[in-house]
């Protein structure tokens, strides 16, 4: 059956599904993130396993390589943007989380969105303390 | 609950994507529409000649789809941004004189190794750089990795040694030299004679253009590989500040 | 075709440009950061002014990247509706600078306010890139620049609640992105190519309609985070409420509706509107889901006492005008959704800069703080109320205009349904809007609490709040200068 030839595709779905079931499931929210990471790094196995030719060979042309050959380059050329978006994402989540826990002392996210049905309170934008 | 309502949610989304993958087409078939199309062809078969990189995929991301590789550049950038202005920029001078050790505890070998070991991995990133239209490698490649050599010698001598090194007068110009090299580029093209971001220029005499192509390839990979360093570090160094301050006992 | 093709690309990267260089600047001078951020958007604007007129109704302008032709390069193409939200772009984004000026200058000091203004000019442009590409991967990375952005600009204050709110964003918006990126993957699986146009005829010849019935559901599932369809909306009243208030202006008013309109490319330009056995099915969820949502939004509106909470619901709500409009599948309807997004931008921005002046001038975020009102901001109160009437879609104002069409389009594909439920908002809508008019203009307040001297907001504050909530009288009077070209727009695109 197909799903058995394309099992790299299987393990894709498997990855990006523990991801999210990791980002939904987990209190610890680096325990999200790192979920997170493993969604995308789901993505990206799927993305290059797309490019896939049976007996391949690296699409460089050196030697005489043979162009009907290669493997197709585009999704490796989709993944490497790719993968900086999501390290600029991981960036910028791990800065809030450094924020996070220099504010609230807790790394849970049942604790820190606890006291979240109080709505700000009248002052600045800073809704009372800073 | 709130697990299992989750769980259940998760195991129908894989059903979905299984289902998925039951119909797509086979793995590794010369006739899948990925592989067969002529977009994909005719990138393997012209790259050579028409972006004079010998590697298919640096052709595509810096010359084809060099849009895609402004707009990931953005997002780099984008994200030095968001966390400077989230935790700010590490302070400079006298207040890490104290903390001229980092916190974590090191060995000497593991100090002897680490600092035998970074000048070598920045070679291999300079090399990674500029080999990207030959071998696997290419622009943000290298600025990655010479992101990680700082990590790695932030970690082990602390952040007054390492920004010592890469100080902020160094990195401040540098942290969008990978956008604006982008668009000296795209402009050059567009004086060129040709559409933005054009590396065949039209307006010049055709034996002129591999060399022209050439070389604006290897002052984008450049551009983006410094800039991609600088941003990391930076980012590093605006993330560490946090341990360094705490570890700064008055 | 003559140097104006060469204007939307410009109109893009003129503003990443002025993001990158602007830190320079802020290290040399700090005080003209804001007067120079404005420079990149204004020239923006100047060259989408220049480019009226120059692409027909029922045309595009396409655009080849480095002068190769798609498929092989990247295609920015230009069409009607583009433009048309392009320049909606353009100008929300320029009145909302204005407006930080005086107003950022009290939240954030030094270097944040140098980078606030780096974000707010990288998501401008991201906005611009985002809707003007022709290239389905190139769409995601303009939207990841913007929801970078974003984050990052909810967060800026540094206040707790804020960043709570930013990371509650994030947990949302990211795995919404990796969702679109795994339908990407999907649909170029099954296709074999990543430029719109090109997709709209593979897909209809390509036989794997399980993958791309499937692909479908992603894109709308991660963009409809982004645009807080109902029930995926779970971020934005917090982030919205909380980020400072020109953001929120922007986050509410431009953000998603341009995810919005994201719907309405992947829909009508990739897979194309006859492609009923694959997107039908999903559209009917989406219709059922944005009726919902204008539900929803209006009933959590009237119940908010916050009154930036009580904007931010009633952008839930909007969504669903404009979600409506889109299952409609008629001219009609997308016209009306499009229309909504111009009068919704503007009415909703004025809203939210009007609730930042209270905020600036008095401190008062609570609705029941705003009682009297009107005897020291008569202007801001005013303009609040001029807006709200668009919001709630009383002629003449332009929330009327794209309402009878959205209502027009309905009864035209035969949703009934639909049409109550859009009237049931409006009524809704009346209910939340009238209840702080009535509070701002006929209760008085504590004693003393409006009586000091400071008088209402500023020139620099008041004037886009003004312009904005003209605007929304402007385009509806003079609806008759852009509903035929959207129509036919329209038209076209189905």
């Amino acid at each position: 059956m197909r799903l058995l030839h394309n099992y790299q595709y299987v393990a894709a779905m498997l990855l990006f599904c523990i991801g999210l079931y990791t980002i939904i499931v987990r209190r610890n929210i680096i325990k999200k993130l790192i979920g997170l990471n493993i969604m995308e790094t789901a993505v990206f196995f799927f993305y290059i396993s797309l490019g896939y030719l049976d007996g391949g060979i690296a699409p460089i042309r050196v030697g005489g390589a043979d162009p009907s050959r290669m493997v197709n380059p585009i999704p490796q050329a989709l993944i490497l943007t790719g993968i900086v978006v999501a390290v600029s994402v991981t960036a910028l989540a791990l800065a809030l989380v450094i924020l996070l826990y220099r504010q609230y002392g807790t790394l849970d996210v049942d604790r820190l969105f606890r006291d979240e049905e109080k709505e700000p309170e009248s002052g600045t934008e800073r809704g009372g303390t800073a | 609950m709130k697990s299992v309502v989750s769980l259940l949610f998760i195991a129908a989304l894989l059903g979905l994507l299984l289902y998925v993958v039951a119909y797509m087409p086979p793995m590794g078939d010369p006739e899948n529409p990925t592989n067969s199309s002529d977009v994909t062809t005719r990138y393997l078969e012209k790259a050579e000649e028409e972006t004079h990189t010998v590697n298919a995929i640096t052709g595509i991301i810096l010359n084809y789809r060099g849009y895609d590789t402004m707009g990931e550049v953005s997002v780099i950038f984008c994200a030095l941004a968001a966390v400077l202005a989230v935790l700010g920029r590490e302070k400079r001078g006298k207040i890490y004189a104290y903390a001229d050790r980092s916190r974590v505890p090191s060995s000497v070998i593991v100090r002897t190794m680490v600092a035998f070991l970074v000048p070598f991995i920045i070679l291999f990133s300079i090399y990674t750089i500029l080999h990207g239209e030959l071998s696997p490698g290419g622009g943000f490649q290298g600025g990655a990795i010479i992101g990680a050599s700082m990590i790695i010698f932030t970690t082990i001598f602390g952040l007054y040694e390492s920004s010592e090194r890469i100080p902020q007068k160094l990195r401040f110009p540098l942290e969008g030299s990978a956008f604006i090299t982008f668009f000296v580029v795209g402009v050059l093209g567009l004086v060129g004679g040709g559409n933005f971001l054009t590396y065949a220029w039209p307006n010049i005499a055709t034996d002129l253009q591999p060399a022209v192509v050439l070389w604006l390839t290897i002052l984008v990979e450049i551009g983006i590989g410094v800039g991609g360093a600088m941003v990391l570090i930076s980012i590093l160094f605006s993330m560490i500040r946090e341990e360094e301050e705490i570890a700064v006992a008055p | 075709m003559g140097a104006y093709r060469h204007f939307p690309i410009f109109m893009i990267t003129l503003p990443i440009l002025g993001a990158v260089l602007l830190p320079f600047l802020g290290y040399l001078r700090q005080k003209w950061v804001p007067w120079a951020a404005a420079l990149p958007l204004t020239a923006s604007t100047v060259l989408g002014i220049l480019l009226i007129g120059k692409i027909p109704s029922d045309g595009y302008l396409s655009y080849h990247m480095g002068n190769w032709e798609p498929p092989w390069g990247i295609e920015v193409r230009v069409d009607y509706m583009g433009l048309f939200l392009m320049l909606i772009v353009c100008g929300i984004t320029l009145l909302a600078m204005v407006f930080s000026r005086r107003y950022i200058a009290k939240e954030v000091s030094g270097g944040r306010l140098t980078a606030y203004y780096v974000l707010f000019l990288l998501m401008s442009g991201a906005m611009l890139g985002f809707v003007a590409t022709g290239d389905i991967f190139n769409l995601f990375v303009f939207m990841e620049i913007l929801a970078l952005s974003s984050y990052a600009l909810v967060a800026i204050t540094g206040n707790r609640n804020a960043v709570r709110a930013a990371f509650k964003y994030l947990l949302m918006g990211a795995p919404s992105s990796i969702m679109v990126l795994l339908a990407i993957g999907f649909l170029y699986s099954a296709t074999g190519s990543l430029n719109m146009a090109d997709l709209a005829g593979r897909i209809s010849e390509s036989g794997y309609t399980e993958v791309l019935i499937v692909s479908y559901i992603l894109f709308v599932i991660g963009f409809g985070v982004k645009a807080a369809l109902f029930p995926l909306h779970m971020w934005l009243p917090d982030a919205h409420s909380i980020a400072p208030s020109p953001i929120s202006a922007l986050l509410s008013g431009l953000l998603v509706e341009v995810s919005a309109f994201a719907i309405i490319r992947i829909t009508l330009s990739v897979f194309t509107s006859g492609a009923d056995n694959l997107i039908g099915g999903t559209l009917d969820a989406v219709g059922i889901f944005a009726a919902a949502a204008v539900l929803y939004g209006g009933i959590m509106a009237i119940m908010q006492k916050d009154l930036k909470m009580m904007i931010a619901y009633s952008t839930v709500s909007h969504i669903g005008y404009i979600f409506l409009g889109i299952t409609a599948l008629t001219a009609e309807g997308l016209t009306g959704a499009m229309y909504h997004m111009l009068d919704h931008g503007l009415a909703k921005a004025c809203l939210f800069l009007c609730a930042g002046s209270f905020i600036y001038v008095k401190g008062y975020r609570r609705i029941d703080d705003l009682k009297g009102a009107w005897r020291q901001m008569p202007w801001t109160c005013f303009a609040f109320a001029l807006a709200s009437l668009s919001v709630i879609g009383i002629p003449p104002t332009a929330g009327f205009i794209s309402k009878w069409y959205l209502i027009l389009g309905n009864i035209e594909a035969g949703n009934y349904l639909y049409v109550v439920i859009l009237l049931a908002g409006s009524i809704l809508a009346a209910v939340y809007c009238f209840r702080i008019i009535y509070c701002m203009f006929f209760q008085t307040g504590k004693e003393g609490a409006w009586e000091d001297s400071a008088h209402d907001a500023s020139i620099s504050m008041l004037s886009p709040v003004w312009v904005l909530s003209a605007g929304t009288l402007f385009f509806g009077v003079f609806s008759y200068l852009l509903i035929p070209s959207l129509l036919k727009a329209a038209q076209y695109l189905l």
